[in-house]
Parts: structure tokens; sequence; C-alpha cells
């Protein structure tokens, strides 16, 4: 089982119609993906990439039983989107959309929390399952099926590591990116969490940058378990050297966290093994996982 | 988007906060009648940079300037704007290069009993607007919080919505000042919060906020920060953000979409993806050569975007070599890449060596037409043979004699990988 999504997740796509929500819809479709409708307001009952377009997420759940979305609306409205998507009671959202303003994502982060919706991103590359589904924007060809879960901050970074356990035969069971805005919905501990009670996911990869405490609270997350699976980090922005600031509390709001070093730091000593360079991910996850025969591939 | 001293006090002003009167002065000769318009002296004469601490900075010109300086007579504010317009000041916030100084901000210079630091800004990890409170306030506030943090005062703001009194009260009363002084602050709270969410900002910094002997509060500084995803619904402060953009390769890059940090070495990097953008720099660092930037070009089907990316490094002179590191996936194919530097070849013949390094889709396609082209190119198969090579090149340039302190043993570790 991958986390997350799995085969007969109801997929619906808002902004379907656009020139990015068709372009990945479209090859989502061709791989597998269960999309089952679309939306985009004013063009309720047309077709589109051959599944029904609604005017509302409403319409769609209530005619396609959709229970996830990926989201492709352009950042003045995407917050809406997304709310509509929780209002309409969707498991899980998925917003690929960068650039949304970050007072839109506080007032979404409020209507999460009197919800059960689990939103992915914004600014994420999506999520992946190979072989099954793909929510958003990650590329095809560069997946096997396989044994790790990749939880991930920085889009690009995660498919050098997706193309390392692959070529190397490990594989992923799902492939998560959560974004790498200040302000989004899953954190890395929840992807981590899911991750450590999905029986296909063998180890995991986490990447990891500069810049808020999502990898101290994963090294204090990991710290807490008694038994868990090997995981294999990598921190990008170890060397970025500090550019122009502005005043003091973005330093101070979080007392010595948020910097490369602290990141490490926390990480190995929760055990994690830190690469210092992208192109050892896939080696150093190899070299901690019993040798065998990857059978999802 | 950063904004000016004198536009944040400005921007305070029309939200109700007390400030000083202030002028700003781009010659020496407005400075000196700013001075006598402000009242009798002794006056503050402050650089405006987009960047704090301007107190402990220095000239690049003088290194006995700071970028506050207190002036005694009208005489005194012009010889010191003098000196200051047109110099470039270097602060612990600036980067090494420092900031030219085209403005100073004049201000009645006053003393106050009190001081006290406030700043508001969004929290990743609640997802709220936060308010940090210090009596620490001043110059040394980091150090202060660092050995004291009971010292900071945090409090979430909520999500949005607009203070209650009785909220704005409640947080005011912990930083236990006088009653009267506490009254002060709450409406301080309540009117920044909404200047806050009124104006998409991403960071309100008062540093001093001065208590003054009758328990009034004045903003003594002020640093504000205008989110740049929400400039399309903010156009007046957008229309501010023109005036202060600092380099123009900045204005090219907010305005084409690019992520973009100029840093103060002389290789060139372009990537796609912040992450890798990020361990691109890295690499170049890990290898005791110095990056010029950082440059994250977001993932585009138009060369014309690419293009304009290539143009923009090509701009910097003292770029003498360009790392390329680019995972072709989704819609940013390794094709657009080779493209887009072709075209840019056409318009600025590219006379740098540059290090490429493309993989994912179409990655074969593009190393066939850019080995076509005869560019003084050399591929590599990943990132750290691109630093190596990269080295090779400074080597030869005579550039990787010394290493910058945040690089030190890094050169040894990459020794060897490569």
């Amino acid at each position: 089982m991958a986390i997350l999504v799995n085969a007969s997740t109801r997929i619906i796509c808002q902004g379907i119609t656009g020139r990015q929500g068709s372009f990945h819809c479209e090859r989502a479709i061709a791989s597998g993906t269960n999309i089952v409708g679309g939306v985009r307001k004013g063009k309720g009952g047309s077709r589109h990439l051959g599944v029904p377009v609604f005017d509302s997420v409403d319409e769609a759940v209530e005619v396609t039983q959709a229970n996830a979305s990926v989201i492709f609306v352009p950042p003045a409205n995407a917050a809406d989107a997304i709310i509509e998507a929780v209002d309409a009671g969707l498991e899980l959202v998925v917003c690929v959309t960068e650039r949304i303003p970050v007072l839109d994502m506080v007032r979404v982060r409020h209507r999460l929390n009197t919800s059960s919706t689990l939103l992915v991103g914004p600014n994420s590359p999506g999520i992946a399952v190979p072989g099954v589904s793909t929510l958003g924007i990650m590329p095809q060809g560069i997946f096997l099926p396989g044994r790790i879960g990749i939880v991930s901050r920085a889009s690009t970074l995660t498919y050098e590591a997706v193309d390392q356990t692959t070529r190397n035969g490990l594989g992923q069971s799902t492939c998560v990116g959560v974004g790498a805005d200040p302000v989004v919905g899953a954190s890395v501990v929840q992807c981590l969490e899911k991750f450590m009670r999905d029986e296909q996911t063998e180890g995991i990869i986490l990447i990891g940058e500069v810049g808020g405490t999502s990898e101290e609270r994963a090294a204090e997350y990991l710290s807490s378990l008694t038994h868990r699976k090997p995981v294999v980090a990598y921190i990008a922005g170890q060397t970025v050297p500090e550019g122009r600031r502005m005043g003091h509390a973005g330093t101070i709001i979080h007392y010595g966290t948020g910097t490369a070093e602290s990141k490490i730091g926390a990480l190995g000593e929760a055990g994690v093994a830190v690469v210092s360079s992208p192109i050892d991910i896939g080696q150093a996850m190899a070299d901690r996982l019993p040798s065998r025969q990857n059978t999802y591939a | 988007m950063y904004l000016f001293e004198y536009q944040a006090k400005e921007l305070m002003r029309q939200a109700g906060i007390s400030v000083l009167p202030g002028a700003v002065a781009t010659t020496e000769s407005r400075a000196v009648a700013a001075a006598g318009e402000l009242g009798a002296g002794p006056w503050a004469v402050k650089a405006q940079v987009l960047a704090g601490g301007r107190a402990q900075g220095f000239f690049s010109n003088d290194r006995h300037l700071p970028g506050v300086v207190f002036a005694e007579t009208s005489l005194e504010v012009g010889s010191v704007a003098q000196s200051m317009l047109g110099s470039v000041l270097i602060t612990p916030q600036t980067t090494s290069e420092g900031e030219m100084v085209n403005a100073v901000y004049i201000e009645p210079a006053i003393a106050v009993p009190q001081e006290v630091f406030l700043a508001m800004l969004v929290d990743g990890e609640s997802g709220q607007i936060v308010c940090l409170l210090s009596k620490k306030g001043g110059q040394n506030v980091e150090q202060s919080v660092g050995i004291d943090p009971d010292s900071l005062i945090r409090s979430n703001l909520g999500s949005g919505e607009m203070l209650t009194t009785e909220a704005s009260l409640e947080i005011a009363k912990k930083l236990e000042l006088s009653p009267s002084a506490t009254e002060g602050l709450s409406v301080v709270l309540k009117k920044l919060h909404r200047l806050f969410i009124e104006k998409d900002l991403s960071l309100i910094e008062i540093n001093p906020l001065g208590i003054r002997q009758n328990d009034a509060l004045i903003a003594l500084d002020a640093r504000l920060t205008v989110d740049d995803n929400a400039l399309f619904r903010q156009s007046k402060m957008a229309a501010l953000g023109s005036r202060s953009a600092s380099s123009s390769a900045e204005q090219i890059a907010l305005r084409e979409g690019f992520n973009y940090v100029p840093l103060d070495g002389n290789v060139g990097t372009f990537s796609s993806g912040a992450g890798l953008a990020m361990a691109t720099v890295d690499a170049v660092a890990n290898c005791g050569a110095r990056p010029a930037n950082f440059l994250d070009v977001p993932p585009v089907l138009e060369v014309s975007r690419v293009k304009q990316a290539f143009l923009l490094l090509f701009s910097n002179q003292k770029i003498n070599c360009l790392i390329v590191n680019v995972f072709g996936a989704g819609i940013m194919r390794c094709d657009t890449i080779a493209d887009g530097l072709l075209l840019a070849h056409l318009e600025a013949p590219v006379g740098i060596p540059i290090v490429m390094r493309l993989a994912g889709t179409n990655s074969e396609l593009a190393i066939s037409r850019l080995e076509k082209s005869g560019l003084p190119i050399q591929f590599v198969e990943n990132l750290e043979a691109g630093a190596g090579k990269i080295v090779d090149i400074e080597g030869q340039n005579g550039n990787t004699s010394t290493h910058p302190s945040w690089a030190k043993n890094a050169w040894l570790r990459i020794r060897n990988l490569i």
C-alpha cells in the first residue's frame, strides 16, 4: 500500500481547463490516474480530457463521488479554491499553485483546523504513487514502484532522489512534496508518521532545506520512536551565505533553529543519516536496507 | 518586498502610529534645509538602505562613519548627509558588498527612558500572525534574547480577523509596563495588526519602540516587508517598491518571476527549483569557489523566459564562469534550457566558460544541440563533477586562493569526493 492515495481514490482537478491543469492532467490520465472530473466555473456541463467538467466542487462531488482534488488555480483564487474543496468535505487536497499570498494561507490553515481534510501544499509538486497515481506535476518516467517513501520540501531535488532510487532498484512506495511555502498544510512529521505505519515503505528519504522548523520537528518526532525505519536526509542550503536581512524578528522567532547547521545537527542526533551531497542519497538508503528483491516493481 | 524606513514610517503615520517628524533628503543642501524645518537640533541623520543594523554599520569609503549619525548643527547634518549620499553602507544585515545610499532621513534626535522591541510576522509552523515583544529592545536584541529566551514574549494574533480591544490589551499586559504605557501599547498593537492585514505585510518590526517620560509610545525605527505574492492586489505598495528594488538585476528577476539572490562571488549559478538551486550554490561553495548568485528559474514552457534568465546572469560583469544544473521534469525540459541559452548567446555572445549538468527530460537532445553550437561548454554527469570543473576554471583565474570563511574546511571534503 501507499500513503495518502491509492487506486480507489477518486480525484477531481480544480482548474482542469487551464494550461497547466490540462498539461498535467492529460499526462496523469494517460498513466492511469483515476481522475473522475474537473471543476471550472462557467464551464460546467462540458467535457475536457474525456472527463466531465463542473461549475463547483460540490456538484463534482455529488456526481462523481470524488474524495480528492488537485488544484491548478492561479494564485489570486487558489485559497478560495482550497477552501471550496475543504467545505465540500474532500479527504485530500493537493495544491500545486505557487505564489499564494501568505495571509491567504493563514486563512486556509484556520479553515483546516475545523475540518478533517488533509491539504498537501501549496507550492507542492504533488504526490506520486508509482504505477498508480500522480496528483500534481511530478514527471512521468522516473518512478519505479518499490520500497522507499520520499517526503520533500524541495520539488526538483525530489526528482533527484526518485531518479537515484529507481536506478538502484529500491523504487518508491509514495513520494510527497509538502510544498516550499512558509505556510503549508500537511507537515513533514505527518508524512513521516504515515510512512512509519505503511507496510510497503521500508526506508524513508527526507529532503529538507534551510528555513522553518520542519526538520527540527521531524528530528523530535523520530527521536520519540523506539522502533523505526531507517531515514536518510539531505538538507539544501548548507552554504548559502546570509543575504540581506530586514531586522531581527526572523532570526529570533525560532531562536537557534532554521539554519542548515541546526537541522543537520538535530537530525543527526536523532539517528538520521544526513548526506552532504544530493548525489549520495540513493546509495545511503541502499546501505541501510537489507538487500533483497524489490517485489513491487 | 522591503521598504525604506521613511516609507515604512509614512505608512505607520497614516495608520495612526506615533512617529517623529522627519524629512527625506537626497542632496546636502536639502538636508541642511530639512534640519532647519524640523526645528532646533540635535538631529539624527539616517542612511536609507533596505537592511537593518545601520548603527553598527560602516561606509566602504569611511570605516568610521556609521549608518546613523547624530548631528548638533544643521551644517553638520549637511556634511554627514554629503558623506553618506552616493556611498556604500555595509551593515551586519547587508551582503559584504553593502548597499548604495541614495537618500538620508533626518529626524530630531530624542532620548527616551525605555526602549522595547516589537515585531509581527507570519509563523509558518502555527500558520498564524505572531507578535513578538521584548523589554530588551535596541541594537543587541538578538544577543539579549539568545542569552535570555524568556525575555521574548510571543503571542498568536489569530487568523486574519481584526484584534479585539480585550485581546490586544491581554497581549500588551504581558510586557509588564506601567498601566498607561500598557494601554498605549494595546492601541499600537491593534493598529499595527490592522496595517499588517490591510497592506499584506509579511513583517513589521519596530526596534526600538520608545516609551517617553509621559508613557507615550513612539516608533523610533520601522521595518516593513510587503508580501511579494500579494503585490497584485496592493498596487500602492507595488509602486513604492519600484523605488526600492535595489538593483536592476533584482528588478528584472522580480518582473520575470525568477527567485534571484545576488551573492558576493564570481561563479554564476543557474538552476530550476529552489532546492536544486541551493544544492548548486552549496556545491560551488564547498569547492572553495565563490557563488555569484542564487537563481531558481521556475519551470516554464517559454524559451524566451529561459533566455531572460541567462541574459540576467551574463549582465553581471563579475561572473567569470557559469554552472548550470537542471533536472528536466514535468514542464521543464532540458531542450528549453539549451534553446534559451542559444538565444541569449545571439543577443549577448557568451564569453565565459560554462559547466552544465543536464539530466531528465530531453537531456540528450539538449546536449547534442549545444555541442553543435561550439559554445565553451563542458558537460558533466553530476553536480560534484561540475563543481570540480568550476574549481579548475577558477584555479586558472587565480580566484581560489582565499576561501571565504563559510567555505573553510569544505575544500578538503569536496577534494575527497572528486
